[in-house]
């Protein structure tokens, strides 16, 4: 008897231990200039998608809260694909992307009567890192890139690609399978050709792990997002991709991705828009507030800001709502190039 | 007399030999506890080495910033866990709450409720017939009786060899969809069944520039408003006034606090849910009240097995004394078997809920990677960041400054097992001595 008791009466003190906890919590970080009128403005907004585009909608959240501390903006990272599954579901009002939309997900959104606005708001550039002290490598072309990664007969050494490199082993490391990184490295290299990229590779999802496995080989090379390669400068040397179009060499600089001479490998990163919660006061700011801060927010956080022309012409599709894809054609098919020529006004399917 | 011959062992008188493979023997034994010592010497090794390296790299860290501050992508150095130390003990709490009573209970059905040969007597005394045919069923029914107890046993075995990711996608459907029995969560569209401590307002622009102006909602099926004419709106504490229409065109009212309460005509508003802190809904959706049960789930079959172990460490000599005095089983389980094993059951519960603390995986598949929450959880169906997948993602960042605080984080998360732990401890000393 009196041990059940006891056992109730300590669970209580527990209870109310958390309880008090929570009290002091509440109201902790309002730290807004007291001066500036407290805006009104408040429910829900929910954010989820692709783990690269998080950092930026975080760092958005983080500068929308102060402005609007009422609002209350969740925002999750569980992966482009994972992100447009829970939009087409309807569980969230933005979703992220690393790479367009696919014929697919477009596919599911319609079924699901869902309209969207599709909002670039970035650059991220993949880079391809050798060790420092490679000494032989200058620059790539993607016909030697196709030599190195793609297919089952994929060259083992260096002197296969060039006879006049050293007669050593190729080591690689590349990001994992279901990284949006790798999806868009498979697409830009093999998938026109309806090839794979080789099996044989080091993969992981921890980008960390690929630095220290480039930095530690000097036979070895791999490929990233352009924002570890940036922290990871003194470690690692970035290589000069050719770019198809002009035959010259470009190192994936601030410059050259914003321009679009690092091509193919620099990708926009995007939100989607449930235009049915536009209608929400809260997920309207917020949209709004998203695109006139991108490209500020994005270089703080480590991207690569758009030419300010698209991110106008995002704002004018913003305010006209404007729906549908600028990727996928009226046939199904997904689009390719850079940025600036495929999203205009003419592209837009809706 | 000596036709059979002494054993060989015996017959030998060889004192030296003997005595070396006496030492040989000691050297032996001594080599093994060596041995022994060394195993068990590693392993703290092991721990004490990551400890150091993880006080090292965030010795740096460990600040009030990070206890009372929440993440920050902009201002790493300023970042903090406040949110997730708090919203870990919330999830923990809800876990404990869980799977504590329903282990415990399952444990005690199992051990003490074992069906024995008195239900079949029962039975018979019950329904006295004897014929055969209900002598063969009711032998049936016993049999299948403890057919189902060894079932649930062989289960709870192998539950606890499940990984937790499994769990976490059990959970997804039990507690955060319900097999959408409840209908879905849907933005702008159904919120499930809201049972308590919801208030729905039409939320539209006013005038003066982020201000608002809140309509209560009258029928849930419409989803947005179009404001057409003056309308009565509410304020936050409840109190109603006139919301004016301002017709694009006409001269637009200066006075900032006319504008407050003027809307354009035609604006549209959106429903707000205004929830207070026993809000309740049905499915959970992805709330910290869904990943506490979840957690629950994991857990259970250890708290199972520790407290099974527990009630079997009774002596049965103190239970049939109990019952030999005439106590019933219930005041046996009560009063005799429950009190020795509390220290036993509360060690299953310490080490469960230190599990319960460290785990991400379901976390991650319940709530998502959400990590920029700037407070705990404000009512029950609110979503959490807990320790754990604030580390994973920290951990993952490139930046210096986050693997840093992933470090201080670890600390942190360390010394909080430390004092739930302390305090199971002390709960265990002062119950064991009722």
């Amino acid at each position: 008897m009196t041990l059940v008791s006891k056992l109730f009466c300590n669970g209580m003190t527990l209870a109310c231990i958390t309880l008090m906890l929570t009290g002091c919590e509440s109201k902790q970080s309002d730290s807004t200039d007291p001066v500036a009128p407290v805006s009104s403005l408040t429910g829900d907004v929910k954010i989820d998608g692709s783990s690269t585009v998080l950092p930026i909608s975080n760092a958005i959240k983080e500068k929308f809260s102060e402005a609007y501390p009422e609002v209350n903006v969740s925002v999750a990272g569980s992966g482009t694909g994972n992100g447009f599954n829970r939009f087409s579901g309807k569980e969230t009002d933005i979703s992220g992307a690393s790479r367009p939309i696919k014929p697919g997900e477009l596919e599911a959104c319609k079924e699901a009567g869902i309209e969207f606005i599709e909002l670039p708001v970035a650059y991220d550039g993949l880079t391809l890192v050798i060790h420092p002290e490679n000494d032989w490598v200058k620059q790539l072309s993607i016909e030697q890139l196709k030599k190195i990664f793609v297919g089952s007969d994929a060259v083992k050494k260096w002197s296969d690609i060039d006879p006049t490199w050293p007669e050593e082993d190729l080591k690689i490391f590349a990001p994992g399978v279901g990284s949006g990184t790798y999806d868009y490295f498979h697409e830009v290299m093999a998938k026109k050709d309806k090839a794979e990229l080789r099996k044989d590779m080091t993969l992981n999802e921890d980008d960390n792990v690929l630095v220290q496995g480039v930095a530690g080989n000097k036979y070895s090379i791999g490929f990233f997002g352009v924002a570890y390669f940036e922290e990871n400068k003194d470690k690692l040397q970035a290589v000069p991709i050719i770019n198809p179009s002009d035959d010259t060499a470009y190192l994936p600089t601030q410059e050259n991705i914003a321009s679009g001479k690092y091509a193919p490998f620099s990708r926009p990163l995007l939100i989607y828009v449930n235009a049915a919660s536009l209608n929400n006061a809260q997920v309207q700011t917020l949209a709004e507030y998203y695109l006139q801060n991108a490209s500020e927010t994005s270089e703080q956080v480590g991207y690569v800001r758009l030419p300010e022309e698209v991110i106008q012409r995002g704002i004018a599709n913003l305010d006209a709502q404007k729906t549908g894809s600028h990727y996928v054609d009226a046939e199904g098919q997904s689009r390719s190039g850079s940025v600036a020529d495929i999203f205009v006004e003419a592209n837009r399917v809706e | 007399m000596s036709s059979i011959p002494l054993p060989a062992a015996l017959q030998r008188d060889d004192h030296v030999a003997m005595e070396q493979k006496a030492n040989r023997r000691k050297r032996m034994s001594r080599w093994f506890s060596i041995l022994c010592v060394i195993i068990a010497f590693l392993s703290v090794v092991v721990l004490v080495v990551l400890l150091v390296s993880i006080s090292i790299q965030g010795s740096s860290r460990l600040s009030t910033d990070l206890l009372s501050n929440a993440h920050s992508e902009l201002h790493p150095e300023q970042a903090g866990m406040w949110p997730a130390i708090v919203g870990t003990l919330f999830v923990c709490g809800v876990c404990a709450l869980g799977s504590l009573p329903l282990g415990i209970g399952t444990a005690v059905f199992l051990e003490e409720f074992r069906p024995r040969k008195l239900e079949l007597r029962w039975l018979r005394h019950r329904f006295p017939d004897q014929s055969k045919t209900w002598d063969k069923l009711a032998s049936g029914l016993y049999k299948s009786i403890r057919g189902f107890h060894s079932f649930i046993q062989l289960n709870i075995s192998n539950l606890a060899g499940v990984p937790s990711i499994v769990y976490g996608l059990l959970g997804l459907s039990l507690f955060v969809y319900m097999f959408n029995v409840f209908g879905q969560i849907k933005v702008n569209e159904a919120s499930g069944w809201e049972i308590a401590g919801a208030q729905h307002y039409y939320q539209v622009l006013s005038l003066e520039s982020g201000q608002v102006v809140l309509i209560p909602q009258t029928d849930r099926t419409q989803s947005t408003l179009t404001v057409e004419s003056p309308t009565t709106g509410v304020t936050p504490d409840g109190k109603t006034y006139e919301v004016g229409v301002w017709e694009p065109g006409s001269p637009k009212p200066t006075d900032p606090s006319v504008r407050r309460r003027t809307v354009r005509k035609g604006a549209k508003g959106g429903v707000f849910t205004d929830r207070a802190w026993y809000y309740f809904r049905l499915p959970f959706d992805r709330s910290f009240l869904a990943a506490g049960l979840t957690l629950a789930l994991v857990i259970l079959p250890v708290v199972i097995i520790a407290s099974q172990e527990a009630l079997r460490a009774v002596p049965p000599s103190m239970r049939e004394a109990s019952l030999g005095l005439g106590a019933t089983t219930w005041q046996t389980t009560r009063d005799v078997c429950l009190p020795a094993a509390i220290p036993g059951i509360m060690t299953g519960a310490i080490l469960s809920m230190g599990r319960a603390i460290g785990e991400a995986a379901p976390l991650l598949v319940i709530m998502g990677a959400a990590i920029a929450k700037s407070t705990g959880p404000q009512h029950l169906m609110d979503d959490a960041v807990t320790m754990p997948v604030l580390i994973y993602n920290w951990a993952g960042r490139q930046q210096a400054v986050y693997q840093e605080l992933a470090a201080a984080a670890i600390i942190v998360l360390l010394i909080v097992l430390l004092l739930m732990n302390s305090v199971a401890i002390y709960l265990r000393e002062r119950l064991s001595h009722v």
